[in-house]
Order: structure tokens, then C-alpha cells, then sequence
């Protein structure tokens, strides 16, 4: 790491006002720009590591909102990355956060996990569902997994019935494959009626941005590498993602570690030139005319994940489809793009913060009046739905589902 | 770390929730905006007036340094504790108290942050003027402590024009209040002019009464482009002096243009020696005309293209491009040495020639930015603090162009403060008499020096 690049951040404090921790706890310890300052008088050796420093580095979402506004051009996310690997080895790691990036590192150990998991969720005696959370989240608010792991249930190359238009990579996430594979079938159905052909590399594993973003770099460059091979292939017109998160791994960061890595970069570059998430793909090559019905308008609301936000010049692309499907009422929350607090495993290491903005959140999306509650982002999903109550009658879902339900699935 | 007679009482007022003394956490309130750093012993987050008072009631009794903090965002150091001992942030005191547009004020606590002001004014259709470029994060407290200024304060005037009223405790830990609710009082000594742009060394101001004024029926946005930087300043001086008066007269260097178009992409025109980016408001039809004796003017000075905001968006985008300039400055090289010279209208263009001139000859790079229209220069220069030759150079050119400012009935600071940056330029400006007024006045209300120590008083 080059020094300059610490030194170059200005302070001007532009990222004090993105960033939602801070917008929180009014506490420098808890801006951009305090870790930065942290960091560069850890690296000079004007502060000591504590584990007080490594608790300060971790109260971050890795949102990417201050890298978004910064002026000054400063990666948050590799500075913030390369001090979790640090603090990880002067301090440890939480025995949760410690086995879930284990977890994640081979595939075959997230397919046996989530099995177990399974298994767990049907012998868990249901008074301690009832009465049990993580974080703020209650136990029985969690999703239920799959029954089949989605890329599993799906052949690994599906052919669209008429005008072929060109071959299209799925990138499914952990999340779809064991926990949503309902966002994967409609993706599947949405790309089909489109005309294309879509590949599900079988090799495929974790994106490992859980990993990167807890200072594993280690853990996650195996994954990297898998799936750069399976992803770098001729004749594909784009690498889709369901997930913002999977989205911000393969388009920005794989090229950035392979370059630290001294690896393969031109890949990972070919790679991210292709990558797109589902939602932006449907508006680039559509003009929505096959997406439209005359039933009854359907009433939603909208929460923009910061993944999406914050990486790509994309991230509006959802809330133009909403706004231009016909049988769609989007009532946009005042709070859209706002963070939700769910940032990977945040909700559960920093419950207290993430109620705070949670609960701004859950009024907001309530004062719309919609009954439904879109986003892309598998953890934002789970914190949103998982945050409310049955009484409020809200439900959560990817966007493609509620196009898929509509339009080619009755 | 402060010892206990002193520590066990102040922890008693705020409680452990709002006191910091961990090494990794005073750190983070050793800086602001500027480039020097200094660690606190403590940091305090008061909440009420009472709270502060009792704080300082303390701190006064055992002479310890106060150094009070809202988001740190100045630019001239005036929130580092120079002199360690307690940092009072108000960030948490920060509540909108009252908000009555039909008479016309908004009563806030000093944590309030700017944008969130105006947020509250919005919906009726009402703003709080005072524009500085770190409005989004910047704190209503830290903008009344060094009189901020902005773009748009060439038309509605500087923070201490809309102050009506305020609470401040001093040093001794009394509460005291000035002004009211009225526009006109003249009940007293006019104390909030003293009180706003002091720095923190004379007193915490605790509550503010603010002015607030209608939003304007119509908003039109243009930006100008020159190809030579002389042509760009006459403008200045010719729209001025015209008697137009425009929100806002911003005028930014080709080296400008192009750090921010490198770090944003908003297509702004790189190509060209000068911009200006000037903003009128008002009713349609005056705004209308008054945009067409604008044309008028800068084409009489050779506009190479005019190009007016269609939208809010492309309104925004141009403001963003402005407001992002201290910090894409940033990326040019480590440090930045940010100027704040002010000198009339009318000799806007002289001022600009000197400034390049001056840095020419130390061999120093140069960018050109000013919210022109009030004659207030920001240039900047990019260099290493640690590489001393150079950083000596910067020093000297910087004597020069207060020097040239001061030649040219100019000042030394226009909005961004003297804090540690430019204390020891106060003698380029001022008499040895009127410093030692400030100095009298300084210590009738802090006798034993414990606010802001190190500052220019």
C-alpha cells in the first residue's frame, strides 16, 4: 500500500455526510475519515492496535458511499480491507464471523452448511424460534431455505423457445442458489422470453466479498480465481447478477485483487467489462414493450441497495423500470437510498446502529402505502423483511420475481 | 489523559456514553479540514446548555484548554485542540428548536448540520442563505464560529447577516443571551457580530435565532467559457459593475476545471482558460432580463460558449462539479495550500494576474477558483508539506499574494478564518492597536485564555 494515497485524503469531510454510521452516532470514530486518519497513524506508528481500534475499523458497512463521493479519489474499500486483515491477526476474529468466512471458502462446505442448516430449521424446537433473534432479527422472520440448491434444480444451459439473441452467464450468488431460488427462476424466465441463452457455470462458488470485506483476503482468493475461470469465457454478450454485492465483487474488485495478487488481470478486467446486473440488463436491451399487462396496477415501493448505489452509474435503472411498467404503481419512500443497515453481517455484529436505521426505514416504506417492497440485495432483503412485523403486512422481494409473477408465470 | 479531580466530574455530566479518552478515539479529533493535528485529552458531547455550562465551569476552575468541535470540516484549523485538553463537539446537540417561517426565523442548537436547515425550510418554501461548500456536513455552530460564507452569499450576504439572536456560555460557565426574535433590535450592544466569527475563543454559543428568507419564484444557471483567463476576471468586474447582482459569480482556471472533470466526468468544458458559473434568481420575468444583460456582458469580453442549466439536475450537476473543488485538489498532490485572499470586485482581475504571476515565479502550480462576483479568491496550490523546499516556497508565495491582495484594498481571509493557518499574517492586515483591542476584549470574557488557546487571539 502506498502511503500517498492516505496522505492525498484531503479531510474535507464530504464522506461524513454519506455515510451512514456517521449519520447515526454524530461521532467522528465512526466516519471514513477517522479510519483513514486511523489507519495512516497505525501505519506510522503513532497509535498502537488495540482492540478498540480493530471495533472502530469494523463499524462499517463497506456500503462504498464514501469512495462513491470522494473527491479525492481514495479506495475506501482496500484501505478498510487490507487494516480488517490486520486487525484480524493482532486481535482475532468473533468465532461467528471466524466460521462464516470459513464456511464460504469452498463450495462444498456452503452446499453442507446449508444443509445442516436445513436439517436445523426443521428440528429447532419452535418456542425457541419463536423466542430467539439474531441481532435484531427474530428467528422465525429468517428466511427458509431452499428445498433443492437453485443451481442444482436448473440445468446448467437453458435455450430460449424463439429468436435466439446471444448467450448470457448466470453468476447466482450464494444467496439465490440456497436461499432465494425463486429471484434464479425468474431470472431464468425474464432472459428466455428475451431471447437469450443462459449458462449457469456448474463451478461457480461465493463471490467472496464476505470474506474480503472481513480482512480474509486468503480465504477468498480461491474463489476468486474459480471463478474467474468459470466466468472468462468467448461469445458471451454479458455475466449476469441478481445480486449488487456479487455485482461490486466481479466488476470492481477481482480486478483489483488480481492486480494485487500479480495475477491474471486482463481476465478479471474481461470479466468485469461484461458484468451487469439483471435489472440494468432488462432496460438496456428492452424497451418494455413485452413487459407490459392490463391488470389492475399493482402498488410498490422501492429500497435501492448501496452496493447498487454506490459501484455503478446504473443504479437508478430500477426505479426507471418501475416508473415505466404500466400495470406498476411505484411510490417512492423519501428514504429510497438510504442505507438499511443490513451490510453484510453488520445487523448482527451492531444491532443497536442498525435498529436506528431500520426503524427510519420501515416508516418511511409504510407511509407509501404499498404492500410490497422491492430491492435486489439478498441482505438488505433479509434485514428488511426480517425487521418487520406480520401485522404490518409488507412483503419483500426481488424485482424480478414480481415481473416474472405477472407477466410469464401465470 | 486529564487526572481524575478533573476527569470524575465531567464524566459525571455527560456519563460514560459521551465521553471519549481511548488513544484510537481522541485521534479522530486531532483534525479538521486543515493540515496540522494536535490530540485532545478528552473529547465531550454535550447535549444541553446546562451540560455545557457546568463543562466549562470546571475546565475554567482547574485552566483547562477548551476547544469546541461540530463536524470538523474547517479549512483553516480552527477546531484542532492546539493546545490538547477538552474538545466540546457538539455534533449531538443538535436540534431544530423552532421553526416559523411566518415570522421568518428558525431558533436551532449549534450540532444542527446546514443542509438539514434548509431541509427543514423546504417544504415551506423558505431557505436559510449562507451556502459553504461543506453544507452538507458542516455544523450551524462551526458556520456562526468562523462567519461562513458561500457561493450564494454575494447576493444574500455572510452567516453573521442572519443571525437575530443567540445563547452563549463563557468561559466562566455563565449563560448569557443577546438579540431576539426581531429583525430590527437595537437592545444592547449588536454582540452576535462579535460573538460570530470568533473561533471559539470568546464563548460556546449554544442556541442561535436565525433569519430565513422565501425561496425565489425562479432560479437560472449558466456557464460561460473564455479562452483567456483576463477576459474571464473582466467579466467579473463588468457584470458587478453593471449593477446586476447575481446569486452567485463563480470563476474557476482551466487546472480547476480539469481536476474535477478528472474525478466527476460531468462533461464540463476542459479545453477552456476560464469559466464562470453564474447564478440568478428571482421573479421570471426580471431573471429573464437580467440573464440577457449577462450575455450581453460576457460576450462584449469574448465568450467562447454560454451554456444555461435546463434542468434541476444539470443545475445540480454544475454545483456539485464547484462544490467537489477543495477536494479533487486533493488528488493533484498531498497537500493543499488553500488561499482566501479578498479583495473589490473591481480588482478581480488584477488579483488573479498577480496570483498567477507570483506562483509562476516560485514554480508553483497553480489552481484559480473564487466565487468572483465578491472578489473572494480561493487559489490553491497543490504541494508536500514534507518536502521542505517546496513547502518554503508555497510560505513565501502566500506572503506575496496576501501582500499583492492587501495592495489592492484587499483582505486576508474572505470566509475561511485565520484558526492556526494564518495567525501570524494578522500584522500584514492589521495595526499593532486593533490587534491589541482583540486582545483586550479576549481576555474580559476568558481572563485565563482556556478557549481555542493557540489561535489568533
Amino acid at each position: 500500500m502506498k502511503p500517498k494515497a492516505l496522505q492525498n485524503c484531503g479531510k474535507c469531510g464530504l464522506c461524513l455526510s454519506v455515510c451512514p454510521v456517521y449519520k447515526i452516532s454524530n461521532q467522528e470514530e465512526a466516519s471514513p475519515r477517522a479510519r483513514l486518519q486511523l489507519i495512516k497513524y497505525y501505519k506510522n506508528e503513532n497509535l498502537l492496535s488495540s482492540s478498540g481500534l480493530k471495533e472502530i475499523i469494523s463499524k462499517c458497512l463497506m456500503c462504498g458511499s464514501c469512495k462513491a463521493i470522494c473527491p479525492s479519489g481514495i479506495d475506501h474499500y482496500s484501505q478498510f480491507m487490507e487494516m480488517r486483515a490486520q486487525m484480524r491477526k493482532d486481535h482475532g476474529e468473533k468465532s461467528a464471523i471466524k466460521s462464516l468466512t470459513y464456511l464460504l471458502a469452498k463450495e462444498s462446505r456452503i452446499r453442507l452448511a446449508a444443509g445442516a442448516a436445513k436439517i436445523g430449521q426443521k428440528i429447532i424446537p419452535q418456542n425457541f424460534i419463536q423466542k430467539y433473534n439474531l441481532g435484531n432479527i427474530p428467528l422465525k422472520r429468517f428466511p427458509r431455505l431452499n428445498k433443492k440448491p437453485f443451481r442444482q434444480a436448473v440445468p446448467e444451459i437453458i435455450q430460449p423457445d424463439r429468436n435466439k439473441k446471444g448467450t448470457l452467464l448466470y453468476f447466482t450468488g450464494c444467496a439465490t442458489n440456497h436461499i432465494f431460488d425463486k429471484t434464479g427462476f425468474s431470472t431464468i424466465n425474464i432472459l428466455k422470453q428475451m431471447g437469450y441463452t443462459v449458462i449457469i457455470p456448474k463451478k461457480q462458488t461465493c463471490c467472496g466479498i464476505p470474506m474480503l470485506f472481513h480482512g480474509a483476503g486468503k480465504q477468498a482468493e480461491k474463489n476468486v480465481l474459480t471463478n474467474i475461470k468459470c466466468l472468462d469465457k468467448e461469445d458471451i454478450k454479458a455475466i449476469i447478477v441478481d445480486c449488487p454485492t456479487c455485482g461490486t465483487a466481479l466488476k470492481d474488485e477481482y480486478p483489483a485483487l488480481m492486480q494485487r495478487l500479480d495475477k491474471d488481470v486482463d481476465a478479471a478486467k474481461r470479466i468485469s467489462s461484461k458484468v451487469i446486473d439483471i435489472m440494468s440488463f432488462i432496460i438496456q436491451e428492452s424497451d418494455l414493450k413485452n413487459f407490459s399487462n392490463s391488470i389492475d396496477k399493482i402498488k410498490v415501493t422501492y429500497h435501492l441497495p448501496c452496493h447498487l448505489k454506490n459501484s455503478r452509474k446504473t443504479s437508478n435503472n430500477t426505479e426507471k423500470i418501475l416508473d415505466k411498467l404500466d400495470w406498476i404503481e411505484y411510490e417512492r419512500a423519501i428514504d429510497v437510498d438510504e442505507c438499511c443497515g443490513g451490510g453484510g453481517t453488520f445487523f448482527y455484529e451492531y444491532p443497536e446502529i442498525s435498529k436506528k436505521m431500520m426503524d427510519k426505514k420501515i416508516k418511511n416504506a409504510k407511509n407509501t402505502g404499498s404492500s410490497i417492497w422491492l430491492t435486489d440485495c439478498p441482505v438488505c432483503r433479509i434485514n428488511l423483511s426480517g425487521n418487520l412485523k406480520r401485522k404490518d403486512k409488507i412483503t419483500v422481494r426481488h424485482p424480478v420475481e414480481i415481473i416474472n409473477n405477472v407477466l410469464f408465470n401465470t | 489523559m486529564l487526572n481524575l479531580k478533573i476527569r470524575n466530574p465531567l464524566l459525571k455530566i455527560v456519563g460514560k456514553e459521551r465521553l471519549l479518552e481511548k488513544p484510537e478515539e481522541l485521534a479522530c479529533y486531532s483534525y479538521d479540514a486543515y493540515f496540522e493535528e494536535a490530540m485532545p485529552d478528552m473529547v465531550l458531547f454535550p447535549v444541553t446548555t446546562q451540560e455545557v455550562s457546568a463543562i466549562l465551569k470546571i475546565c475554567s476552575t482547574h485552566k483547562i484548554p477548551v476547544t469546541a468541535r461540530g463536524a470538523g470540516t474547517s479549512v483553516c484549523g480552527a477546531s484542532i485542540p492546539a493546545r490538547h485538553g477538552v474538545v466540546l463537539c457538539f455534533s449531538k446537540m443538535n436540534q431544530i428548536l423552532e421553526t416559523n417561517t411566518k415570522d421568518r426565523y428558525i431558533i436551532v442548537q449549534p450540532g444542527v448540520v446546514n443542509i438539514d436547515i434548509q431541509k427543514a425550510l423546504e417544504p415551506f418554501k423558505f431557505f436559510y442563505p449562507p451556502d459553504p461548500g461543506s453544507m452538507n456536513v458542516s455544523t450551524i455552530g462551526g458556520n456562526v464560529a468562523q462567519n461562513a460564507g458561500g457561493p450564494r452569499c454575494l447576493k444574500y450576504g455572510v452567516t453573521a447577516d442572519y443571525i437575530l439572536g443567540m445563547q452563549v456560555v463563557l468561559a466562566s460557565g455563565k449563560i448569557v443571551e443577546f438579540g431576539s426574535r426581531n429583525v430590527k433590535d437595537v437592545t444592547g450592544y449588536r454582540l452576535s457580530g462579535l460573538f460570530c466569527g470568533s473561533e471559539g475563543t470568546l464563548g460556546m454559543v449554544t442556541k442561535i435565532i436565525l433569519r430565513v428568507v422565501p425561496l425565489p419564484e425562479t432560479i437560472k444557471t449558466i456557464l460561460v467559457t473564455f479562452d483567456n483567463l483576463d477576459d474571464t476576471a473582466k467579466s467579473v468586474s463588468d457584470i458587478i459593475g453593471s449593477g446586476i447582482l447575481p446569486v452567485a459569480l463563480e470563476l474557476l482556471d482551466k487546472t480547476t476545471i480539469n481536476a474535477i472533470e478528472d474525478s466527476a466526468n460531468l462533461g464540463l468544458p476542459v479545453e477552456a482558460e476560464g469559466s464562470l458559473l453564474i447564478e440568478i434568481d428571482g421573479v421570471k420575468e426580471a431573471c429573464e432580463k437580467e440573464i440577457q444583460k449577462i450575455i450581453e456582458k460576457v460576450e462584449t469580453n469574448g465568450a467562447t460558449s454560454i451554456q444555461e442549466a435546463k434542468s434541476d439536475e444539470e443545475r445540480d450537476k454544475l454545483w456539485e462539479a464547484r462544490r467537489t473543488a477543495f477536494g479533487v485538489f486533493a488528488k493533484l498532490a498531498p497537500d493543499i495550500f488553500s488561499e482566501d485572499v479578498t479583495v473589490p470586485a473591481s480588482k478581480v482581475p488584477e488579483m488573479i494576474r498577480k496570483t498567477v504571476e507570483i506562483t509562476k515565479e516560485y514554480g508553483l502550480k497553480v489552481g484559480i477558483l473564487a466565487h468572483a462576483g465578491d472578489g473572494n479568491m480561493h487559489p490553491m496550490i497543490p504541494a508536500d508539506k514534507n518536502n521542505k523546499d517546496e513547502w518554503e516556497k508555497v510560505e513565501k508565495a502566500f506572503v506575496e499574494i496576501v501582500k499583492a491582495a492587501v495592495d489592492l484594498n484587499g483582505t486576508l481571509s474572505g470566509e475561511h478564518g485565520i484558526g492556526l493557518a494564518k495567525t501570524q499574517f494578522l500584522p500584514l492586515v492589521m495595526s499593532q492597536d486593533s490587534i491589541e483591542f482583540m486582545s483586550v476584549i479576549k481576555a474580559a470574557v476568558d481572563p485565563d485564555g482556556i478557549l481555542n488557546p493557540g489561535k489568533f487571539v
